[in-house]
């Protein structure tokens, strides 16, 4: 997740921007121990600037100029015809130079993976990786999920550590062997300018939910003692429901979760009636689903193994003893959980009924059964092709089953702030916490 | 598939399908659901479609047409044996219901 680089990032930065005298830190009596040391930041150096690069090109689709385009009218002069030229533009510009005119080679695995003895050398290692991670997170089938806003925001990211990149080029420039960065002061102003035309919009910090995430994976192994293990096979149904079941497995998940939800209410109901009030609510939802799948037919799909889990659900559920007390943690995970499902349910019955999948059984207008006659005229011999929308069954799925687009509260989070002090942070005079004695 | 079985495993459906519908418990309605599916199972989910409008509300007499229609089915070529354990299913469901 870019939440995760992302803060990393910004932690280890806003650390080393905390860091003054920086030449005593640099352990070492010879220049040549310090030059090497010098070296080495600026391969992680390199890493970065790599990554802010990558991340400028994955935001430049979406980050728009707020600049109003040129009037068609010519006796108005609002708005400018060079509205392309965009601040972010400009700053992904910059960052593509300074990675260019830098004779330092990007950090290699190696050199990632291996703690260094010098803590501030460190910072700037853990700083690379977490750059060499990200670049999983704002890959181009990432930045192809990204809104306008969720740009602006990660374009605000990039043009603060850029900041943070020049200021800390600035305080280590005795470094025996140092580059600087190319066009230093360009750069700064570039990414300044970034930052303040992405706030002139609203940034979207929701940003942080995206990215690569660890695959999730089934819970093997024996059941877990009491919730835990009706928690265990609630998971491991999501996952199994990533192959499409056919209808009648189909039928039987819905069933299982109908079960599962009215039992499992009145535990919740102990601690937050109102998430038991959803729950029961659900229930009622899939006793409609379960209904109406009834005129729903389907060969194709499997779903075996997904019906096993739910059946794991409900029998573990009915054999938890009464007076059981269900975390709010726990409890959170099943509604997580359960959101994902219907989620899934939902796209599989209209993907089902739209592809073909699944099919209506259709009530004939009447069956003549026996009227001593050798040939019955069938009443209606065609049946109108209905679209997917008609069917009852994909109309309860859109308005009760999918869950509400609850916009996910996403904040700017403590690290951005963090590093946007340290970037203006000044050592205290006298008694300077942060720097060695002498 | 012929007619007479098709409209008798369509009767079946319907009469499980009103007895889910009417259930006093959602245990008892989720057990007549399943012997349903059961139902469709057996059938390789080639039935026709079930219609519970204008059933009778006395969930004895609609356990004792369901039975019946299931009984019946033997005569159209579905093993004897998965039939009897529908019926078992369904006489499971009922006791979940009558408690």
């Amino acid at each position: 997740m870019y939440g995760e680089t992302g803060a990393a990032m910004r932690a280890e930065f806003a650390a080393l921007l905390r860091q003054h005298r920086v030449q005593q830190r640099l352990v070492g009596t010879t220049a040549e121990e310090r030059e090497e040391l010098g070296g080495l930041i600026r391969t992680y150096r390199q890493s970065v600037l790599a990554w802010l690069g990558e991340a400028m090109r994955a935001a430049s689709p979406l980050a728009f100029s707020n600049m109003p385009p040129a009037q068609p009218n010519p006796f108005r002069s609002v708005g400018v015809s060079s509205a392309h030229l965009t601040a972010a533009g400009e700053l992904a510009r910059a960052l593509d130079l300074a990675r260019q005119q830098s004779t330092a080679r990007p950090a290699s695995t190696d050199e990632l993976a291996t703690p260094s003895a010098n803590p501030m050398a460190d910072r700037w290692r853990l700083a690379a990786r977490a750059a060499a991670l990200a670049e999983h997170d704002t890959s181009e089938q990432v930045s192809a999920q990204m809104t306008a806003p969720q740009a602006q925001a990660l374009v605000g990211d990039v043009a603060a550590l850029t900041q943070a990149l020049v200021v800390l080029d600035q305080r280590y420039k005795n470094t025996p062997g140092w580059e600087p960065l190319a066009q230093s002061a360009r750069l700064g102003w570039a990414s300044l300018a970034a930052a303040l035309d992405v706030n002139l919009g609203q940034p979207d910090y929701a940003v942080d939910h995206l990215g690569w995430r660890p695959k999730t994976k089934v819970i093997t192994g024996s059941a877990r003692p009491g919730i835990l293990g009706v928690l265990q096979a609630q998971h491991n149904l999501v996952i199994r429901m990533k192959s499409a079941p056919n209808a009648t497995n189909l039928r039987l998940v819905v069933d299982s979760q109908r079960l599962v939800s009215a039992h499992l209410a009145p535990y919740a109901a102990r601690i937050d009636e109102r998430l038991a009030g959803r729950w029961a609510e659900r229930a009622e939802t899939y006793y409609v689903v379960q209904k109406q799948l009834r005129e729903i037919g389907g060969l194709l799909g499997k779903g075996g193994l997904a019906v096993a889990e739910g059946a794991n659900a409900v029998a573990r559920l009915k054999a938890l003893p009464h007076d059981t007390i269900v975390e709010p943690r726990v409890l959170s995970g099943f509604q997580l959980l359960f959101k994902r499902l219907d989620n899934r349910i939902a796209d599989i019955i209209e993907d089902g009924i739209e592809q073909g999948a699944f099919f209506k059984r259709v009530t004939l207008p009447r069956i003549v059964g026996g009227g001593g006659e050798l040939v019955h005229p069938v009443r209606e011999r065609f049946v109108p092709v209905t679209s997917a929308t008609d069917l009852e069954v994909v109309r309860t799925a859109r308005e009760r089953l999918r869950p509400k687009d609850e916009v996910p509260m996403s904040t700017p989070g403590p690290t951005r702030v963090d590093l946007h002090s340290a970037l203006i942070h000044r050592p205290t005079r006298g008694g300077a916490v942060d720097v060695p004695n002498i | 598939m012929l007619l007479p079985h098709a409209q008798t495993l369509a009767q079946a459906r319907s009469y499980l399908a009103a007895l889910a519908d009417q259930a006093s418990t959602i245990d008892a309605s989720s057990a007549y659901e399943r012997a349903l599916i059961e139902l469709d199972r057996i059938h390789g989910d080639e039935c026709p479609s079930a219609d519970t409008e204008g059933l009778t509300e006395d969930r004895a007499i609609l356990l004792a047409v369901a039975t019946s229609a299931l009984e019946e089915l033997e005569q159209y070529g579905v093993d004897p044996l998965t039939v009897e354990l529908v019926i078992a299913m369904l006489d499971d469901a009922y006791a979940l219901d009558g408690t």
